[in-house]
């Protein structure tokens, strides 16, 4: 099932990881049928700016998210709304990006991120051209041999040292498959084995997906609060 | 647990990882710590069986099971057990904590560790330096002088990228403060800004502090040792697959 399983680099998601074969595979036959092409773009956007900037802002603590750019999605893809000044971008990310294949066109994701700045270089720049391309009328099909492309060509960024992100809202919406990820970090290297982290194993903290395609490993590791400093457990 | 005390946790934690030492008059320094010296060396040595279970329980037993364990002896740490999957298991004592930590010489410190490949490779021969150069009878100064010298001649590794160190074990001993431990990763970077990662800000899970120094006007020649970083995020669980208390 080619770039399929694995999905856009955003697609890398601690829930995804978790739902990841069983859940995903039990319920794509469904979701297929439920979201078997892209909505409206309307349904994709959301009516009120300073809501979607809320929501983008409540992925990581505000004593990260308050100074950080932010970025609202257009009907031609993500514009900047706030200018930020800690190098942090936070962005509410759509079905196409963020979502499990079942939910792929799914119009109700709103997946808030924030990436530090290493990853707003490399992992971030992927999503937002995928969402140009998404948004342009591409298949995910043309999208993906796109994408794959661009990485080849090194047009986008392999992943720099210390990229991550935070994904501690508690609010959004993950698709039917997965309704909420738990709060969690994210962590991207340049195609590394995953046992190296030891992710996966039974007991560890840290879950890993590998994208041989993009050339990306990407780490989640659950922690125990929200973004808003509430307990998550 | 209050945020303080996991930050107090995190500075000994840190302890196990490796760092360098500077000059400075250190006794004026050390006169007001607790832990002024170092006690005899039968108060840092464990048990050697003791010493390998409690170094395999810094990690869930599907990584320790497979991983080198290396132990303290009289001279420096040796290995006991020769793994097969890169990882390193061991347990730290106080002074692998930064030079100028008020439990540097905590014979209690206990901190097990387990270091994935790339940190075994890049780390830990920091922590064999600075422990045979100890207790070989060194004051700080010149250890710091003899790692930074090592570092110069290339006989020290330079940081590797994705390294990862576990220390989820449930009968570590980090500080004397607080509950005196708590399940957490530790991260090496090599960035000099903490807020790279959004460290040390209001609710954030993530926590870090320089790998050499608390305070650089203890030991001012570490100023010029390459700069490092670890980020710590603490887990939810120990080792062993139980909750642990909320942070």
């Amino acid at each position: 099932m080619r770039k399929k399983k694995v999905g856009a680099i955003a697609i890398k998601s601690f829930a995804m990881l978790v739902v990841f074969g069983t859940a995903c595979q039990a319920m794509a036959q469904d979701a297929k049928t439920t979201y078997p092409s892209m909505a409206p773009i309307e349904q994709y956007l959301m009516p009120d700016q300073g809501s979607e900037i809320a929501l983008a802002r409540s992925a990581s603590p505000d004593s990260i998210s308050r100074d950080a750019e932010v970025l609202v999605l257009g009907r031609h893809g993500f514009e900047t709304a706030v200018k930020g000044k800690n190098g942090f971008v936070c962005i509410v990310e759509r079905s196409w990006t963020s979502a499990a294949d079942p939910d792929f066109w799914n119009p109700k994701v709103r997946t808030p991120i924030c990436y530090n700045a290493a990853a707003a270089r490399s992992v971030l720049l992927r999503n937002t051209k995928r969402t140009n391309l998404i948004l342009a009328g591409r298949t995910q099909a043309q999208v993906d041999e796109a994408i794959f492309a661009a990485v080849d060509k090194k047009e986008l960024s392999a992943m720099g040292p210390g990229a991550m992100c935070y994904m501690m809202s508690k609010q959004g919406y993950g698709g039917d498959s997965v309704e909420h990820w738990p709060s969690h970090l994210m962590f991207f290297y340049s195609q590394t084995d995953p046992a190296t982290w030891g992710a996966g194993l039974p007991g560890s903290p840290i879950l890993a997906m590998s994208d041989d395609h993009e050339h990306v490993t990407t780490f989640a590791i659950g922690v125990q609060r929200w973004s808003d400093g509430t307990e998550a457990r | 647990m209050a945020r303080n005390q996991i930050h107090s946790i995190f500075l000994s934690a840190f302890a196990l990882v490796a760092a360098l030492i500077a000059s400075r008059p250190a006794a004026a320094q050390d006169a007001k710590q607790p832990y002024p010296s170092m006690a005899p060396v039968e108060q840092y040595l464990m048990d050697r069986d003791a010493e390998i279970a409690l170094a395999r329980s810094a990690a869930p037993d599907a990584i320790s099971h497979d991983a080198s364990v290396i132990v303290l002896t009289r001279h420096g740490y040796e290995t006991a057990v020769q793994g097969k999957n890169g990882w390193v298991c061991w347990v730290g004592r106080g002074w692998m904590a930064m030079f100028d930590h008020p439990e540097f010489w905590n014979p209690k410190i206990r901190a097990a560790d387990c270091l994935n490949p790339p940190a075994a490779r890049s780390v830990l021969p920091y922590a064999y330096k600075r422990t045979e150069l100890l207790l070989a009878g060194h004051s700080k100064p010149e250890v710091i002088a003899a790692i930074k010298s090592a570092i110069e001649k290339k006989e020290l590794p330079a940081l590797e990228q994705g390294t990862v160190s576990y220390m989820m074990s449930k009968s570590s001993y980090l500080t004397d403060s607080g509950d005196h431990n708590g399940p957490h990763l530790m991260f090496f970077q090599t960035n000099k800004n903490d807020a790279t990662w959004g460290a040390n800000l209001t609710n954030s899970p993530v926590l870090s502090v320089n790998y050499w120094y608390l305070s650089v006007e203890a030991y001012p020649q570490l100023k010029s040792f390459p700069p490092l970083s670890v980020f710590l995020v603490v887990v939810d669980k120990w080792s062993d697959g139980t909750p642990a208390p909320p942070m």
